[in-house]
């Protein structure tokens, strides 16, 4: 973990490359009104008002700017911050202080009152705050949400979840991600944080799923990978049979990461599948990115 | 044919009178902070509603194809209850700066009594502080003389009438009302308020200037159509085109827009294609459903 006055610095420098000069002044004038402010007021308003200068359109930052996040934070990326959500997050980073009591007290009050733009931006800042572990309560929070984005902002493209969550929270978030059709792919450390309970309730699922005439996404199936037994072999080869395009595939890159035998075998019945996956032509990234353009 | 709502407590409608208010032509709606039917008793109360204002009700509306903005501020009823509208009072600075809060409101008189009249004129003064319109509501009793008065003390504190929409006009008001220079809102609601009819007959009689026609649609028996059938029956009975769009559009917008919150541009252009706010992943619309677009009855609900 870099200091915080580095992830501002690194902060200001990426916004500076889409927000006009006035906009950069304004942020600049905010950050010492906040520092001069015995109280709060200064950063909630500004923290809110931030929209009247910032664009709501992601950065679109140049490749050399998105690889010096993961220097600020292992994990962390830009890819699809807008210039509003970084000034907030700005905002806030320069609020720290001493105090940390106040901090806490303020973050919290921020994130009670938050409208839906400004819940994405504090969520998606997680991986970045400091005293990080202390918000493992307000993520399992914002994981309740129903606000699609607000979701997004915690369980996509973030670190966060795979690095603090507990086995219990992580599975809540990936079944939520599920039922919300969410692009799984871009959840974050799903192969550090396989686990037998999550992948024995999402069999549950697919039954339940299927008794209802309902499919499951193809997504899914990755979650099952290291787990697969006989019982889990059985639901693959249903796949096989009547599964859509998108399924097979999915359900045979399942096969190829197990070491199940069975598995293995019902993979080398489609020899074309088998070899299109051992040349990295077929992933996850992939069978999610076709699945969420078909959607 | 659009169609701007400028009142409406959609918290209280359901998702079926979403879908027909999208079907109708609404593409905006404003949703002024009110009293729930049920009195708050803590402050946490109104910091939830405030939230959900600016969170929640906003998703939700989106959903359906429509742009939702918000009024922020203690009405009069609640505001009798003077040590829980202090406290309110304290929480308010941290809403009214918020993307798509478009006034203060709605604020003003219920009883007339000491309490409203002093909330009333600590929140005029927070509206000019933080330059944002304001939704008066005109009492029920009384009302006359209550709107009267709202105008009056609106301008011992120095505000523009053309920053204030007055709401709730009828007959009796609504001369004063557009005399001093004031947006005069009317609400089309059955029984205790304006009649669509006479809504067109003050259309007619007063023209189209700075005039303003909502629903107030909320927990009661009300119509979340009330602007498209009022649009509808003025086209009937030879109002012209150009006064239905602005008494039912376009003076909104004007009024409001003032705030710098709300543009045409924010229903006429679409946002940029986003993967995290595709509707099969929301959950009003659970699970991949989509909105639903038959009128026909059918005994068969969507599996």
């Amino acid at each position: 973990m870099n200091s915080i006055s580095s992830t501002i610095e690194f902060l200001k420098q990426s916004l500076a490359v889409v927000a006009s000069a006035e906009s950069m002044d304004w942020l600049e004038l905010q950050v010492a009104k906040i520092k001069a402010d015995k109280g709060s007021m200064k950063l909630f308003l500004s923290f809110s008002q931030a929209s009247r200068h910032f664009s709501k359109h992601p950065m679109d930052l140049p490749i050399e700017t998105l690889q010096k996040a993961e220097a600020i934070r292992s994990g962390f990326s830009l890819k699809n911050w807008t210039g509003l959500q970084t000034a907030r997050v700005i905002l806030v980073l320069e609020a720290f202080s001493e105090d940390h009591k106040k901090w806490f007290e303020d973050m919290e009050k921020l994130f009670e009152s938050a409208d839906i733009h400004e819940q994405e931006a504090l969520y998606a800042a997680l991986p970045i705050y400091p005293f990080q572990e202390k918000f493992t309560k307000r993520a399992a929070e914002g994981l309740r949400s129903n606000m699609t984005s607000v979701f997004d902002a915690i369980a996509l493209n973030n670190p966060y979840p795979a690095d603090y969550l507990s086995e219990q929270a992580w599975n809540q978030m990936v079944l939520k991600a599920i039922f919300m059709q969410r692009p799984l792919y871009r959840i974050v450390g799903v192969e550090q944080r396989q686990n037998v309970n999550l992948a024995t309730t999402l069999v549950d699922y697919i039954h339940e799923r299927w008794s209802a005439g309902r499919n499951v996404i193809p997504e899914l199936w990755r979650f099952l990978s290291p787990f697969i037994n006989e019982e889990i072999v059985g639901l693959l080869e249903k796949v096989g049979e009547k599964g859509d395009e998108l399924e097979k595939l999915a359900a045979a890159l399942a096969c190829h990461e197990s070491d199940n035998l069975a598995a293995k075998e019902l993979l080398a019945k489609q020899p074309e599948i088998k070899e299109k996956i051992e040349n990295g032509e077929i992933n996850w990234e992939r069978i999610g990115e076709d699945f969420e353009a078909l959607n | 044919m659009m169609y701007i709502d400028p009142h409406i407590h959609v918290t209280s409608r359901t998702t079926d009178d979403y879908e027909a208010m999208q079907k109708a032509g609404i593409v905006a709606i404003i949703e002024p902070a009110f009293w729930l039917g049920q009195a708050r008793t803590k402050v946490g109360s109104f910091q939830d509603y405030f939230s959900s204002l600016v969170g929640w009700e906003r998703f939700r509306a989106k959903q359906f194809g429509i742009v939702h903005y918000c009024t922020i501020g203690l009405n009069s009823r609640e505001a009798n209850n003077v040590a829980l509208a202090e406290e309110v009072m304290e929480l308010l600075p941290l809403y009214v700066s918020k993307e798509g809060v478009v006034a203060i409101g709605e604020i003003g008189y219920d009883d007339q009594t000491e309490a409203e009249d002093r909330f009333y004129r600590l929140q005029l003064e927070l509206a000019k502080e933080v330059d944002l319109p304001v939704m008066i509501h005109t009492p029920h009793r009384d009302k006359k003389k209550g709107t009267i008065r709202s105008m009056d003390v609106s301008e011992e504190h120095g505000l523009a009438p053309n920053m204030v929409i007055v709401d709730h006009n009828n007959e009796e008001t609504v001369n004063d009302v557009l005399d001093r220079g004031y947006w005069a809102a009317f609400t089309i609601y059955p029984h205790t308020k304006m009649g669509s009819e006479r809504m067109v007959e003050i259309v007619r009689q007063y023209g189209p200037e700075r005039i303003i026609v909502d629903s107030a649609a909320d927990w009661g028996i009300s119509d979340p159509l009330a602007v498209p059938k009022t649009a509808a029956l003025m086209r009937e009975k030879g109002i012209p085109e150009e006064h239905i769009k602005m008494t039912c559009y376009g003076n909104a917008l004007k009024a409001y827009g003032q705030s710098g919150q709300m543009e045409e541009k924010d229903w006429l252009e679409k946002e940029p294609i986003d993967q995290t706010k595709k509707m099969g992943g929301n959950t009003v619309l659970r699970g991949g459903q989509n909105p639903r677009v038959d009128s026909d009855s059918s005994n068969i609900i969507e599996n």
